[in-house]
C-alpha cells in the first residue's frame, strides 16, 4: 500500500541509500552572495550508479560537497535534506554529520596526487580510518591496507603499502584512492571524475574496476563528471546539471536517444566523433556566472528553442514521459524532436508545475 | 622535383615527391639525459623521441595522438624550437631548421607558432591582451602595417573577440576566450604552421567545440597547416586529416584519419580507440545493472511510440559498428621511457601477441588457451609469464604499410593478424 502511495509521488518504491531533495547551496562571495546549488534532488540506490553531469560552475560538485558536509566555511546550504538511511544529516551537528558519512558514503577526488598526502605511506593513509575510527592496531590495519591495494587490483600490494603517493603511477594512485575510500565498507560512493587526469587505457580500467567493485558490494555509486562517454558506458541513472540546477534526470538510455532538454540535446550534438566532419555543432556563447543569473531559464541565452517564456519564467519541473524529469517549458517537445511551437506552449505546459504528459498533444 | 627554393637546394633534392609539405621529421630523436649520483653520472637518457619521422602537407592538419609520456609533447616542443633535437632533422617548406644558432630559432618562430594547453597559466596575467597579442611583433621588431594597435584589433577580430576588449587582462576572460587569445598570439607573425598541444582538453565540452570551428575556419582563411596534439581520440578524428599514433616515443601508426580509426592496423591504436567512452548507451562498458529491489520507475521506457520521435541528430544514432568500448582493456600502464622494452615498445602490454600461435612456439602451450575467452583478451597476472613471439621481444617493428592504402603504415610485425578481423574495428 505505502508503495502505491509512493508511486502517486512519482517516486521509486525501492528505498535510497541517499536521497537529496531540494537542496540548495549559496557562498559568500566579495561581489554578494550566490547561489551554486538550487534545488537539486535525487536518489541512489543499491546497486545502481548515478551519473551527474554538467560542465565547470554547473554545482555538480559543490552539491556532492554539501552531502558529505565537506563546504568550505563560505558556503551555507539554505534549503533541502540530505536524507542517509532515515536521517536528515542537514539536521546534525558538522561533526556528526561527518561521522554518519565517513562511515557509509565515502568520496573519491579527481586529483589523487592532490588528495593523498605525499609525506605518509599508501598503507598509512588506507587505514587512516580504520585506525581513528575502529581503532585497529598497527599490525591488523597492515593487513587491512594489503586487502585493500588487493582489492583494487594493485599488483604486489605487500610491497605497494610501504611505498608512498609519488612512487605511485597515476591510475595506480587512483585505485589507491578509491581503496581508502573502501576502507570502511561504504554504502555509498561518490567519485567526483575519478578518471579525468587519466588516460583513456588507464581510464577504462579504472571505470572497470569500479564497477566490478559495485557489483560485488551492492554499493550506490555517484559519478560526477563532465564526459558524456563515461556516463553512456557506465551509468543506470542520469542528472544533467547546468547552472546549478538539474534540468534534466532520466534512467539513462532515453537521456541520449531522446533528450528532453535542450542542453541536453545540445551537449550530445557537440560532442565530436566519428561521422562528423565539417563544423561541430556548439552551443553559442557559456555558461552564466552564477553571480549574474539570467532570469527565467537559465539555458534560454543559449538555447536553440527559446520563446518568450523561457526570458520570463523559471521552467517547472516538468514530467514528459515516466520515470523522466525535464526542467524545460517544451520538454514534451523536445524529447519528442519537435520545435515547439511559436508561441502556444505558454499555456499548455508552464501551467500547474509538474504535468504528466501533455493530455491533448495532438500530433498525428 | 623542380621545385626552386633558395637556401638548402640538397636538401630539397633528396626529398620524394612531397611538393605539398610544409613540414617535415626525419628520423627525430630527442633524450633527456637522466644523472645520478654525487657525480651527476649519465645514467641513461629518458627517450622521450626515440626516432619520429613525420610529414605535413600545406593547409592540412595531422593529428598526434598518444597516453601521456608517449613523447607527443617534447614533439611538438622540439618543432617549435623550445627544445634542440638529440638527432635527426626538422625540415619547414623543405629547409633544415635543426642546428640552428639562437637567432635562427627566432627566425623559425616566425614560421611556426605553438597554441598551449592551458589557458590559464600560457598568458601572462599582468600583461594586458593586447600587450599579449602584440608581443610577438615587439620581440621580432616588427612594424605591422597599419601601426600594433591596429594589427592587434585585427587579429582579436579573427579570433572572434571583441577588438574593444584590448584592454582587458586575461582574468577578464574566460577558459575559451582565453584560448581565443592564445591563437591570435600564435597567428601575429603569419606563420605557416601552428603547433597546437591539447588546444582543447582544458575547456567545457561546449566550448571545446567553438574553438575547433574556430581552427578550422582559420585554416581555411590563411591556409594554415596545423600539427594537432591531443589524447582526445574524438577531437582528433573531426580535426585532423591524416593522424599518427605514439608509443613510447615512437609513431606505431599512421595514416589519413579514415584509415586510422575505421581499419585501425596496430594492436595499440586498437585498444586506444576500444577505450574511448562513446556517446552511447548500447555500447556499455558495464552491463546495466538489474535492479532487483525497485520495480520502480519504469526504467528504460520507450518514451513515447518511437514512431513518433524523431531521432535526435545525435551522431549516436548512427550504429557505427565499432569493437565496444572496453572490448580490449590493456593492462598495466606504459613502461618508462627511461627504459623502454626491447623489441616491439608495446610488446609488455600487448593484447594481440599472447594470442599468437608464434607465441605458443617454443613452451608448448602452457595455459594460454583459457585465456582467449574473455573479451578483454588474455588476462596475465604477472607480466613474467606473459608468452610473445620472440620477433616481438628482440626485433623492433618497422613503419610499413601492408595492404592497399600505401599511406597507412603500422610498426607492427603482426599487423597482418589485424588487417582482417580490425578491420570492422
Amino acid at each position: 500500500m505505502s508503495a502505491a502511495t509512493d508511486r502517486t509521488q512519482a517516486t521509486p518504491s525501492g528505498t535510497p541509500l541517499l536521497e537529496v531533495t531540494d537542496l540548495a547551496v549559496e557562498f559568500r562571495t566579495p561581489d554578494g552572495v550566490v547561489r551554486a546549488v538550487d534545488g537539486l534532488s535525487y536518489r541512489v540506490e543499491a546497486g545502481r550508479t548515478l551519473a551527474i553531469v554538467g560542465e565547470s560552475g554547473s554545482g555538480k560538485s559543490v552539491s556532492s560537497l554539501a552531502v558529505m558536509g565537506l563546504l568550505p566555511d563560505t558556503a551555507r546550504v539554505t534549503r533541502g535534506s540530505v536524507r542517509l538511511g532515515g536521517t536528515d544529516l542537514l539536521t546534525l551537528s558538522r561533526k556528526e554529520h561527518r561521522a554518519r558519512c565517513g562511515d557509509q558514503v565515502a568520496m573519491v577526488f579527481q586529483d589523487a596526487l592532490a588528495a593523498l598526502n605525499p609525506v605518509h605511506t599508501v598503507g598509512y593513509q588506507l587505514t587512516e580510518a580504520l585506525r581513528a575510527r575502529r581503532g585497529l592496531s598497527r599490525g591488523d590495519a597492515r593487513k587491512r591496507a594489503v586487502e585493500l591495494l588487493d582489492l583494487v587490483k594493485v599488483p604486489n600490494a605487500k610491497a605497494r603499502v610501504k611505498e608512498y603517493p609519488h612512487q605511485f603511477s597515476g591510475g595506480m594512485r587512483q585505485r589507491v584512492m578509491i581503496a581508502t575510500a573502501l576502507a570502511m565498507d561504504p554504502d555509498v560512493l561518490i567519485a567526483d571524475e575519478p578518471t579525468t587526469a587519466l588516460d583513456v587505457t588507464v581510464q577504462a580500467q579504472v571505470l572497470r574496476l569500479l564497477a566490478e567493485i559495485q557489483a560485488e558490494r551492492h554499493m550506490g555509486l555517484v559519478l560526477i563528471t563532465h564526459d558524456l562517454g563515461v556516463v553512456a558506458g557506465v551509468a543506470d541513472d542520469v542528472t544533467v546539471m547546468y547552472a546549478g540546477r538539474a534540468v534534466e534526470q532520466a534512467p539513462v538510455v532515453p537521456v541520449y536517444t531522446t533528450p528532453a532538454h535542450p542542453y541536453t540535446r545540445a551537449l550530445l550534438r557537440s560532442i565530436p566523433s566519428a561521422a562528423g566532419t565539417g563544423r561541430l555543432p556548439v552551443i553559442p556563447g557559456r555558461p552564466p556566472s552564477p553571480a549574474a543569473m539570467p532570469a527565467g531559464c537559465p539555458f534560454h541565452p543559449r538555447c536553440d528553442a527559446v520563446r518568450d517564456v523561457c526570458r520570463t519564467d523559471v521552467p517547472p519541473r516538468a514530467t514528459p514521459a515516466p520515470g523522466r524529469m525535464s526542467a524545460c517549458h517544451f520538454a514534451s517537445d523536445i524529447m519528442a524532436g519537435r520545435e515547439p511551437a511559436p508561441e502556444a506552449g505558454v499555456t499548455a505546459s508552464a501551467s500547474g508545475g509538474s504535468v504528466p504528459e501533455p493530455k491533448g498533444d495532438p500530433d498525428d | 622535383m623542380t621545385e626552386s627554393r633558395p637556401a638548402g637546394a640538397e636538401l630539397v633534392d633528396e626529398r620524394p615527391a612531397h611538393g605539398g609539405s610544409v613540414l617535415e621529421v626525419r628520423d627525430l630523436v630527442k633524450h633527456y639525459p637522466v644523472r645520478s649520483g654525487l657525480l651527476r653520472r649519465s645514467a641513461g637518457a629518458v627517450k622521450a623521441v626515440d626516432g619520429v619521422s613525420l610529414t605535413l602537407d600545406r593547409g592540412r592538419t595531422l593529428g598526434l595522438v598518444g597516453e601521456s609520456g608517449s613523447g607527443k609533447s617534447t614533439l611538438a616542443r622540439v618543432l617549435v624550437g623550445v627544445e634542440t633535437p638529440t638527432s635527426g632533422q626538422v625540415l619547414v617548406d623543405g629547409e633544415d631548421v635543426t642546428g640552428r644558432s639562437r637567432a635562427g630559432r627566432k627566425q623559425l618562430r616566425r614560421d611556426v607558432q605553438m597554441v598551449f594547453q592551458d589557458p590559464y597559466t600560457s598568458l601572462n596575467p599582468r600583461m594586458s591582451v593586447s600587450e599579449i597579442v602584440g608581443e610577438p611583433f615587439a620581440i621580432h621588431r616588427i612594424d605591422p602595417a597599419g601601426g600594433r594597435r591596429a594589427a592587434v584589433g585585427e587579429l582579436l577580430e579573427l579570433v572572434g573577440l571583441d577588438p574593444d576588449h584590448a584592454n582587458r587582462y586575461p582574468h577578464q576572460f574566460s577558459g575559451g576566450q582565453r584560448q581565443r587569445v592564445g591563437i591570435a598570439r600564435a597567428l601575429a607573425l603569419r606563420p605557416k604552421i601552428l603547433v597546437c598541444d591539447e588546444p582543447v582538453s582544458a575547456l567545457d565540452v561546449s566550448v571545446q567545440g567553438q574553438v575547433i570551428n574556430l581552427l578550422e575556419d582559420l585554416q581555411e582563411e590563411l591556409g594554415l597547416s596545423y600539427l594537432f596534439v591531443a589524447h582526445d581520440l574524438g577531437v582528433v578524428r573531426h580535426i585532423a586529416h591524416d593522424v599518427a599514433v605514439m608509443y613510447l616515443g615512437r609513431i606505431v601508426e599512421q595514416g589519413p584519419e579514415a584509415d586510422v580509426y575505421g581499419a585501425a592496423r596496430h594492436p595499440y591504436t586498437q585498444a586506444l580507440l576500444s577505450a574511448v567512452p562513446v556517446p552511447d548507451p548500447s555500447v556499455r562498458l558495464v552491463a546495466p545493472t538489474v535492479v532487483e529491489p525497485s520495480p520502480v520507475e519504469p526504467p528504460l521506457v520507450e518514451p513515447v511510440d518511437p514512431s513518433l520521435v524523431e531521432p535526435v541528430e545525435t551522431r549516436i544514432q548512427t550504429g557505427e559498428k565499432r569493437p565496444g568500448i572496453g572490448g580490449i582493456v590493456l593492462e598495466g600502464d606504459p613502461p618508462s621511457p627511461v627504459d623502454p622494452p626491447s623489441g616491439c615498445p608495446f610488446h609488455t602490454r600487448c593484447w594481440l601477441a599472447p594470442t599468437l600461435p608464434e607465441a605458443r612456439g617454443e613452451a608448448a602451450a602452457s595455459s594460454t588457451k583459457g585465456s582467449e575467452t574473455e573479451s578483454a583478451g588474455p588476462v596475465v597476472p604477472d607480466r613474467g609469464l606473459r608468452l610473445v613471439p620472440s620477433v616481438c621481444e628482440t626485433e623492433v617493428p618497422a613503419l610499413v604499410t601492408r595492404g592497399a592504402a600505401p599511406d597507412h603504415v603500422a610498426a607492427c610485425h603482426f599487423a597482418r593478424e589485424l588487417a582482417a578481423p580490425g578491420a570492422g574495428a
